[in-house]
């Protein structure tokens, strides 16, 4: 078939128009052979062909697809009404583009976080087996010790077995020393991930040899080889020194592959029961091998483990945990929930855009009742009008979908900005791409129907007498519609209202946690961080003394106050240890944190010491066997009894498979000497934990965390502390500098971008709502101009009319106000969020939301109130 | 649209004559091309006058068997001189013409057989 005819009928038509032409000639010259007169011949020759314009519409109609045609002619003549109101045109686009937009930014980043954060193959199939303990949930491992990996590898239900064991090395060579991630994974990692390098090659099983150690590669994240080779193809077969051993750069992974670091590098796991590396296993299970019956098997295996080495598993009991791994690293937790929270935040602001698009939709439909009255009577089916309604309906939602994706571009790059990196995968992506222009797409037709529906079908519906006696004139339909609109109106601010008290919660937790009581003074603490390499600094002493060092040589800074280690305790953190009081029998498998300290600890940190005495710095250099305990530790001493000058014992001490080496007359047991107050020492929004400092002498560890209080801004005494540093060692990079005041930052980014973000879609629905208000106002004032006119004729006073108008839009906000904070309030208990740190009732944020919701509705009744209030009644009785 | 029934008849289902008359036409375009009004004056003349066709609604059959491709068309000059478009019959239009024929030779045969069942 000729498809281009659709698009030629013009000419069609024109040709068309010839050929009858050319027969009314011929027939006209036979007739006129026949001998009629010129003008009969002319007459008969037309009557012989018929009527030439039915003729060719028929012709044409067979050139139409009827269906295209229509739709082509409804979308004409919508844009050409839309155009002609161009004040309605305008606040609707703006309603539809902000609540399209918003819904468009969120589905984004939750496309980009929740749905689609991997580049991995089959990410939804990948499982990660872990130990949680019985009796505390929150504490567990998902490590395992390449012995029990080895085991691990051999279940039955898993087709493939891989793990990670995560860490950072000194990188050495011609550049200034650095600390690089370091990440080993054994040879099946990136067949088991599925992605391929963008250069060279990937681990393969070849770099493990058969006795288990490794061969001396690595493959590169993007940006590694951007910084350390400027993305050259030359890099493959350079050597790295990594910790003093020289790596060969095999390979180079794409951008967005970040398996456990997008800065670092990934080397071959050695897999040796020698190596104490322990590593993280995930698995993909047998084709037709239930997560259950994996479960069962990994149960199993971990009961044979635990009888064989009861030591490494929790002592009150375990279980077995196999979850997805989409569920666990996917945005984990309050990102999640925060998303979604926000999700359904977006969703509710598109609602109060199509309540407001309808709402003027009726009260146009109203206006324009004479037109569509008109167009039935000469013919129109109600079928056909509707569909020319919702035509129009669509063309304003999609083109207010267009304007929406454009908003929603903006907002998703501040949303990335805002975003807390270190709750989303390195992986992710955040962008609007087709899978998020598919979905608005989607919205904005949807949209379209929900809002133009109602008023389509209501307004195909008039009473064509009644409509078509007014005359045009702008009717009075005070009844139904009127009821309508104002049902749609109390929606509107209802739905606003839940958005608010979501808003006012977030603002409340944030105020909440800026004003927490910390514990310690945060502002100018420079903190970094050092990591020994373990091969130069492999004995106690080598650790211990260059600490010693370092903190003297620090000490001596112009402008440092004090300085302090601090492993554990800056602010947050610590060893996990498991302890026992002397005395008394700790049944349970309770935990203490333990912070290795130096005797400037609590002076640097700002900490009050609350009873008993600080270490010395003599006692911290001899290594004694003392401990300071904060006031939660103390707690755990019977009441009446005071902890000091008693014996604890903190397990950890004694462990030297941790890394750390133990001075030569180690000892777990510790006499506590003094009581500090509590800091928030796991994370601004979490309990305080008990805690034991002791001297960090008695532990040495290979990195260590190093606290300057300054005089002024501690960043400026950054280059000092370097300059210190590697003047005792000239390869020791200084590691993560930071203030004290950022890493607290930190602990409140998310709750700022759920503020920032809750608070913003509040707005936009509050905005939009007292739009509905002052839509629906202004409308009755038009619409009632005839009566207030007359009212104000027979001695109503302006202040009458004010309160009139003021009381009826008070009615519907009132109305909408009670319904939102029911509704809200009940949303927020169900949902029970840790996103809100307050209770749901909290009465300052309700109070907020009342009056804001008060002044913004205020404002939108008392602009078209004084409108009606001084309408001249002449001016108002003449106008009909 | 199609053969004009005689004046008094019912008029036949719109399908079937419309069928008739494409049938029509391609016989008329075996012996050669022809414009529409030679086309118009052939199916008259050779039904003896019988089969009437309101000319007009000559011209959507022929666009019909056009974009079916059973004929084609091009601008000529007619006999006396006019340009004229030209109709002529496609290989495919052959082929249809043979088959529908076919088909009309049973139908019609049927239904005489039918109608007149004692001179069997």
């Amino acid at each position: 078939m000729d498809w281009l005819r659709f698009f030629r009928r013009k000419r069609w038509d024109e040709e068309r128009a010839r050929e009858l032409d050319t027969y009314i000639e011929q027939e006209t010259a036979d007739n006129l052979a026949r001998g009629m007169s010129p003008a009969d011949a002319a007459q008969a020759a037309r009557r012989r062909l018929g009527n030439p314009t039915i003729i060719r519409e028929e012709i044409y109609r067979m050139n139409t697809i009827g269906w295209l045609e229509t739709l082509w002619h409804d979308l004409r003549y919508g844009a050409r009404v839309l155009r002609k109101s161009p004040g309605f045109t305008a606040v609707a686009l703006l309603s539809l583009a902000l609540g399209i937009g918003a819904t468009t930014a969120i589905f984004s980043v939750v496309y980009g976080v929740l749905i689609s954060p991997y580049p991995y193959a089959k990410p939804g199939e990948i499982w990660s087996p872990s130990i949680r303990d019985l009796k505390h949930p929150k504490q567990g491992r998902g490590f395992y010790h390449p012995r029990e990996y080895l085991q691990l590898r051999e279940l039955p239900a898993f087709s493939a077995v891989m793990a990670t064991s995560p860490g950072a090395q000194l990188l050495t060579g011609d550049r200034s020393p650095e600390n690089f991630q370091s990440v080993y994974v054994t040879a099946n990692a990136f067949d088991f991930l599925g992605v391929a390098p963008v250069l060279g090659r990937t681990i393969m099983a070849s770099d493990v040899r058969s006795d288990g150690s490794a061969e001396h590669v690595i493959v590169l994240t993007w940006q590694a080889w951007q910084r350390l080779f400027d993305g050259r193809p030359d890099a493959l077969g350079k050597i790295l020194t990594l910790g003093d051993e020289p790596c060969t750069v095999i390979g180079v992974m794409p951008a967005r592959f970040g398996w456990w670091t997008s800065e670092g590098g990934w080397l071959p796991l050695p897999m040796t029961t020698r190596d104490d590396r322990n590593a993280a296993p995930i698995v993909r299970l047998k084709p037709g091998v239930s997560k259950e019956v994996a479960l069962d098997q990994l149960k199993a295996f971990h009961q044979q483990l635990a009888q064989a080495t009861p030591a490494d598993f929790p002592k009150d009991g375990f279980t077995t945990i196999l979850d997805n791994y989409l569920d666990i690293s996917v945005a984990s937790g309050q990102m999640q929930s925060s998303l979604r929270l926000l999700f359904g935040a977006v969703a509710f602001l598109l609602l109060i855009a199509c309540a407001n698009v309808a709402n003027l939709q009726m009260a146009r439909a109203t206006a324009r009742a004479h037109e569509i009255a008109l167009r039935m009577s000469i013919g129109a089916g109600r079928g056909r009008l509707l569909r020319q309604l919702l035509t129009e309906s669509l063309l304003l939602s999609v083109a207010g979908g267009v304007l929406g994706i454009l908003f929603a571009i903006g907002i998703t790059r501040v949303i990335v900005v805002l975003m807390p990196a270190f709750y989303v995968p390195n992986e992710a992506r955040i962008e609007v791409n087709g899978y998020v222009l598919a979905f608005s797409v989607a919205v904005s037709v949807l949209t379209g129907i929900l809002f133009g529906l109602m008023p389509a079908i209501r307004a195909s519906r008039p009473d064509l007498v009644d409509a078509l006696k007014d005359g045009g004139r702008v009717s009075g339909t005070g009844g139904a519609g009127g009821r309508t609109r104002n049902a749609l109106v109390i929606v509107e601010i209802a739905l606003s209202v839940i958005l608010l008290i979501g808003a006012s919660l977030t603002v409340r937790g944030f105020v909440k946690l800026q004003s927490l009581d910390l514990g310690f003074q945060a502002d100018r603490v420079l903190m970094v961080g050092l990591q020994l390499p373990p091969k130069r600094y492999a004995t106690y002493e080598q650790r211990i003394n260059f600490t010693q060092n370092l903190i003297s040589s620090l000490e001596n800074i112009p402008g440092a106050q004090s300085v302090a280690i601090g492993n554990g305790g800056l602010p947050f953190g610590g060893l996990q240890s498991p302890f026992s009081i002397d005395g008394h029998d700790s049944a349970e498998s309770r935990r203490i944190t333990v912070g290795l300290i130096s005797a400037g600890y609590s002076r640097t940190l700002g900490i009050p010491l609350r009873a008993g005495r600080e270490l010395t710095p003599q006692e911290v250099a001899h290594g004694d066997h003392y401990a300071l305990i904060n006031e939660t530790a103390a707690k755990l001493w019977p009441a009446g009894e005071s902890p000091i000058g008693r014996r604890i014992k903190l397990d950890f001490l004694e462990r030297t498979d941790l890394g750390a080496l133990p001075p030569p007359n180690a000892s777990a047991s510790v006499t506590v000497i003094g009581i500090i107050g509590d800091t928030r020492n796991s994370g601004l929004r979490n309990p305080v934990s008990p805690a034991a400092y002791v001297p960090y002498t008695l532990f040495a560890p290979p990195d260590r965390l190093v606290a300057i209080r300054t005089q002024g801004e501690p960043m400026l005494l950054l280059n000092a502390v370097r300059q210190r540093v590697q003047s005792i060692d000239k390869d020791l990079p200084v590691i993560r500098p930071n203030t004290l005041d950022s890493v607290l930052g930190l602990q409140s980014v998310q709750p700022r971008f759920n503020m920032a973000l809750f608070t913003f879609f509040g707005g936009l629905g509050l905005f939009l709502a007292a739009f509905g208000i002052y839509s629906v106002l202004s409308y009755t004032v038009a619409r009632r101009t005839h009566e207030i006119g007359v009212r104000m004729a027979l001695g109503a006073q302006k202040e009458h009319v004010l309160k009139l108008m003021l009381s009826m839009g008070g009615r519907l906000v009132a109305a909408g106000l009670v319904t939102g904070l029911i509704a809200g309030l009940a949303i927020a208990r169900y949902l029970k969020s840790e996103i809100f740190d307050v209770p749901e009732t909290d009465p300052l944020a309700i109070a907020g939301v009342v009056s804001i919701l008060a002044v913004a509705a205020f404002i939108a009744c008392i602009l078209p109130a004084r409108r009606a209030a001084s309408l001249d009644p002449l001016t108002a009785l003449r106008r009909d | 649209m199609g053969v004009m029934p005689p004046r008094d008849a019912h008029p036949l289902s719109g399908e079937m004559l419309q069928g008739t008359l494409d049938l029509l036409i391609l016989q008329t375009l075996v012996p050669g091309p022809a414009h529409g009004h030679t086309i118009a004056h052939n199916i008259e003349h050779r039904s003896d006058d019988v089969l009437q066709v309101e000319h007009g609604s000559l011209y959507p059959a022929l666009h019909r068997l056009e974009s079916r491709g059973w004929i084609a068309s091009f601008w000529g000059t007619s006999e006396n001189n006019r340009k004229a478009r030209y109709y002529r019959i496609s290989a495919d239009g052959r082929k249809q013409l043979a088959e529908h024929t076919t088909r009309w030779d049973r139908l019609v045969g049927a239904v005489n057989r039918v109608l007149r069942p004692a001179e069997e």
